[in-house]
């Protein structure tokens, strides 16, 4: 799948100024495009062990990007710093500085709940709540205090559109969620996220329970809402990487070593470990 | 050899020990409920009577009826080292325990009988057993009925007898619903009213007004007693109108007050069709009624509502409790070594024995608690105490606090198999902790707390000793339920089946007469357990179900 952003991106390495952009982040420059996530000498640990190793990078506005590496490498460790999820991992600690459109969501006085509100999730394996499907999509609004049963039909059948399930699961979105199957169910996670209106998605590895169709149908959905959201993404899968994503980041050994335009990423990687991932020496 | 090896690794052995052990607990568990459901049931079955011409050890010879109890073989060596003579050659004899009933007249209802010595068993048709108020059964033949003095001359008399019997029993009805209703209610508010005549005299506020009226108050009510007993001492007339005359088996005629008589069969008439409606008539009346004569005769009614009750009652204390502090130690408590040392000091609590809480009831709820709530709350009842001595709410608390660690661990448990992927749904779509433990954790861990609710029910219905310290009696004046305001008397004591058993088996004048109803109530402690817990895994299946998809 080809590229269709309008973004150009700075082979020299050179430094050039960006709207949005904060420190330095060798390499990583958008032009004509804001920069939504911006990633500053990131250091974490469980408990002795350092998982991420001096990580910086930029991540653009309205676009997806896919984090691509061997597992165990650190991908999803860094994706759940952007919605604080690590904070919850008692031996887990962090420095350096995450900005979320220009805002640091380590500061002080961060509320964490309202953060994530703003940062939708999706797992590897579906994880719907053991509540009816409606109830799965309204849990997010309800938590928000809304409660006028119009209001929330609204929201829900919105999101459901926006996930592309609607028309499958309309007739029963007083079922328990368990029914659907698991495509559906990621699919319905993907609504559970959007209801909230988030700006940013993160999946981590959303497909890799999921068969063939389904994750032809989630890939597509993907295509579909990244005019609406930052969609950062996880995945094991290179051919996926290449289909979806506008921007791919190759981590190795809790390093990025490379960040860049996908195409160049997978035709011209500049780094030979980059090169050898993707022609499958190693992974 | 090679084989026995290999048969040896194989873990066959092991597999047949495991079996082994399985089979023998089943069969333990299985023997003991047959001999309690068959000795217990047994109790309700209508005995034929068997009448006896017995020689006695003075070479005379008695008439005898009753119903044959039980039969053994002993050796011929044990009694005549007991001084009995047995015939030489013979090993060993077989003896009957014979209940003959009339207390009043014989002084024991149980008879041992020799065979050697019996003469000859018949079994008349028209032996009649009259269970009665008190001295238990009464044998014998039913010569007539007696109305208001006269002699009722007709053929049928067994078809007047029981029209007679039907009255009277709606007699005792009418009695008791006003002794325990109407009169039990002007009681209670006399008794309300004295006290807050004591409580205003205390409080210096015993105005003259103040006490006018409620002297006012308390005409209004001691009227309404003397109306109320007016009525009641002319029900008691009426019950004591009649009388039936009855004969022993030796021939002795005497005459029995119907006030006295309960129930009668005639159980050599009974074909199987009427022994079986007669069974569950017994079964029903032992479960409805009150029981009678120190506990041997009539039913349990009391014990089961009691024990009921006080599990209710617990339930309601320790789920909360237990929940909250399981999640407190879950979810919120650092997991440090305090936290490691208070989840062994739980689990060791449920090892303490019993006895100890309700030491521990006894000396903090009853006395220090229940004390100070007297001395805040009903000054103007002491020196007798309300909650200061042992009760239905103290014995329900000590009852948590004893089935305590098992709601916590079990609940803890719970809480533990919520995968996390669900926590994190919850907290990534910005719920808070406590939202995501108050929508989402805490009703999928419901069926591991419902679990421990179970496991606590279970020990807790069966729990005796810690009850006797604390609010358990062998006869309560009154059930804790009622229609007088505030309706249910947590202060009041009760009786509990297990207590029951104790009481009618080790604690009675009447050893013999007692020992069935020990089974029949064991029976039914069982029964009464067993139907708690079914509620209990319905419930919680029902909520397994709604949460199932969590282990995939
Ligand atoms: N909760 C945790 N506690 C300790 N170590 C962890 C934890 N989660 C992940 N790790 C470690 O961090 C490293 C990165 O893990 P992860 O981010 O899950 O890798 P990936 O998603 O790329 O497969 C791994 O070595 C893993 O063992
Ligand atoms: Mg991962």
């Amino acid at each position: 799948m080809t590229n269709q952003t309008p973004l150009e991106f700075n082979k020299s390495g050179a430094e050039q100024p960006t709207p949005a952009s904060a420190g330095e982040a060798p390499g990583h420059n958008f032009a004509g495009q804001q920069v939504a996530v911006s990633v500053n000498n990131l250091n974490l640990y469980y408990g002795a062990t350092q998982a991420l190793h001096d990580v910086s990078l930029r991540i653009p506005e309205k676009q997806v990007t896919a984090f691509i590496g061997p597992s165990g490498c650190g991908k999803s460790t860094l994706l759940r710093c952007f919605n604080r999820l690590n904070d919850l991992i008692d031996i887990c600690r962090i420095d350096g500085e995450i900005l979320l459109n220009g805002r640091d969501i380590y500061a002080d006085g961060v509320e964490v709940a309202e953060l994530r509100r703003e940062v939708g999730i999706v797992f590897q394996k579906p994880n719907p709540f053991p509540k009816s499907i409606y109830e799965n999509v309204a849990y997010g609004l309800r938590i928000q205090g809304m409660n006028k049963r119009r209001q929330l039909d609204e929201t829900v059948e919105w999101a459901l559109r926006g996930a592309a399930l609607w028309d499958e699961v309309r007739e029963r979105l007083h079922d328990s969620a368990f029914g659907l199957s698991g495509g559906q169910q990621q699919r319905l996670v993907i609504a559970r996220a959007i209801a909230v209106q988030p700006k940013f998605i993160l999946l981590d590895e959303p497909c890799s329970a999921l068969d063939p169709i389904s994750t032809l149908k989630v890939e597509e959905l993907i295509n579909e809402l990244k005019s609406q959201y930052t969609i950062i993404m996880v995945t094991h899968n290179m051919q996926q990487a290449a289909r979806v994503s506008d921007y791919t980041a190759f981590m190795y050994m809790g390093e990025l070593i490379e960040f860049g335009d996908t195409d160049q990423v997978f035709t011209k990687p500049r780094l030979k470990k980059t090169e050898d991932y993707i022609t499958g020496r190693y992974g | 050899m090679k084989k026995l090896t290999k048969w040896i690794a194989d873990g066959t052995p092991w597999v047949w020990l495991n079996a082994a052990a399985v089979s023998a607990s089943i069969l333990l568990v299985v023997g003991l409920l047959i001999l309690i459901g068959a000795r217990g049931m047994g109790h309700f079955w209508p005995l034929p009577v068997t009448k006896i011409i017995y020689q006695q050890a003075d070479e005379s010879q008695v008439m005898l009826a009753g119903q044959i109890r039980e039969q053994e073989q002993i050796t011929a060596r044990r009694l005549r080292e007991s001084g009995v003579e047995v015939a030489q050659g013979s090993e060993h004899v077989r003896r009957y325990l014979l209940k003959v009933g009339n207390r009043d007249i014989n002084g024991e209802d149980f008879r041992w009988l020799l065979e050697p010595s019996i003469i000859s068993t018949s079994k008349p048709y028209s032996m009649v057993v009259f269970e009665r108020q008190e001295w238990g059964v009464f044998i014998g033949l039913l010569i007539g009925v007696r109305e208001d003095g006269k002699l009722l001359e007709s053929a049928d008399v067994w078809g007047e007898f029981q029209r007679n019997l039907g009255r009277v029993n709606q007699l005792r009805d009418e009695i008791e619903d006003l002794e325990k209703g109407s009169i039990g209610g002007v009681n209670y508010r006399l008794e309300r009213l004295r006290l807050k005549q004591r409580g205003l005299e205390m409080d210096g506020s015993d105005t003259v007004q103040a006490l006018a009226g409620i002297a006012s108050e308390r005409d209004e009510l001691q009227q309404e007693y003397v109306r109320l007993e007016g009525q009641l001492g002319n029900l008691y007339s009426q019950l004591q109108r009649d009388a039936v005359v009855v004969t022993t088996a030796s021939g002795r005629e005497l005459e029995l007050p119907m006030a006295t008589i309960v129930d009668a069969y005639r159980p050599n008439q009974m074909d199987l069709a009427d022994k079986i409606g007669y069974f569950f008539h017994n079964a029903w009346k032992f479960v409805a009624d009150d029981p009678r004569e120190a506990n041997t005769e009539g039913g349990i009614f009391p014990a089961i509502f009691g024990t009921v009750l006080m599990v209710l009652l617990m339930s309601v204390f320790v789920t909360p409790l237990g929940v909250v502090a399981a999640v407190y130690l879950k979810e919120y408590a650092h997991q440090g070594l305090f936290t490691r040392f208070i989840r062994i000091a739980v689990n060791n609590l449920a090892g303490v024995p019993s006895i100890v809480y309700g030491v521990f009831g006894l000396g903090f709820f009853v006395y220090t608690l229940g004390g100070s709530i007297d001395q805040l709350f009903f000054r103007e009842a002491l020196p007798a105490p309300t909650f200061g001595t042992g009760g239905l709410f103290w014995a329900a608390l000590t009852m948590a606090l004893l089935t305590l660690p098992v709601v916590i661990v079990s609940t803890e448990e719970g809480l533990s198999r919520i995968p996390r992927s669900i926590r994190e749904g919850s907290l990534a779509l910005g719920a808070t902790k406590w939202e995501t433990l108050w929508r989402t954790v805490l009703p999928m861990a419901s069926p591991g707390i419902m679990t421990g609710l179970i496991l606590a029910v279970a020990r807790a219905a069966g729990e005796v000793a810690p009850l006797m310290l604390v609010g358990v009696v062998k006869l309560a004046p009154a059930l804790p339920l009622d229609a007088n305001a505030p309706f249910l008397h947590l202060e009041r004591k009760f009786m509990h089946l297990g207590f029951h058993i104790y009481d009618v088996g080790f604690q009675s004048p009447n050893v013999e007469a007692a020992r069935p109803l020990v089974y029949a109530t064991a029976l039914l402690l069982v029964i009464v357990i067993v139907l708690l817990n079914l509620v209990a895994i319905q419930v919680r299946n029902r909520l397994s179900e709604r949460y199932r998809g969590l282990e995939t």
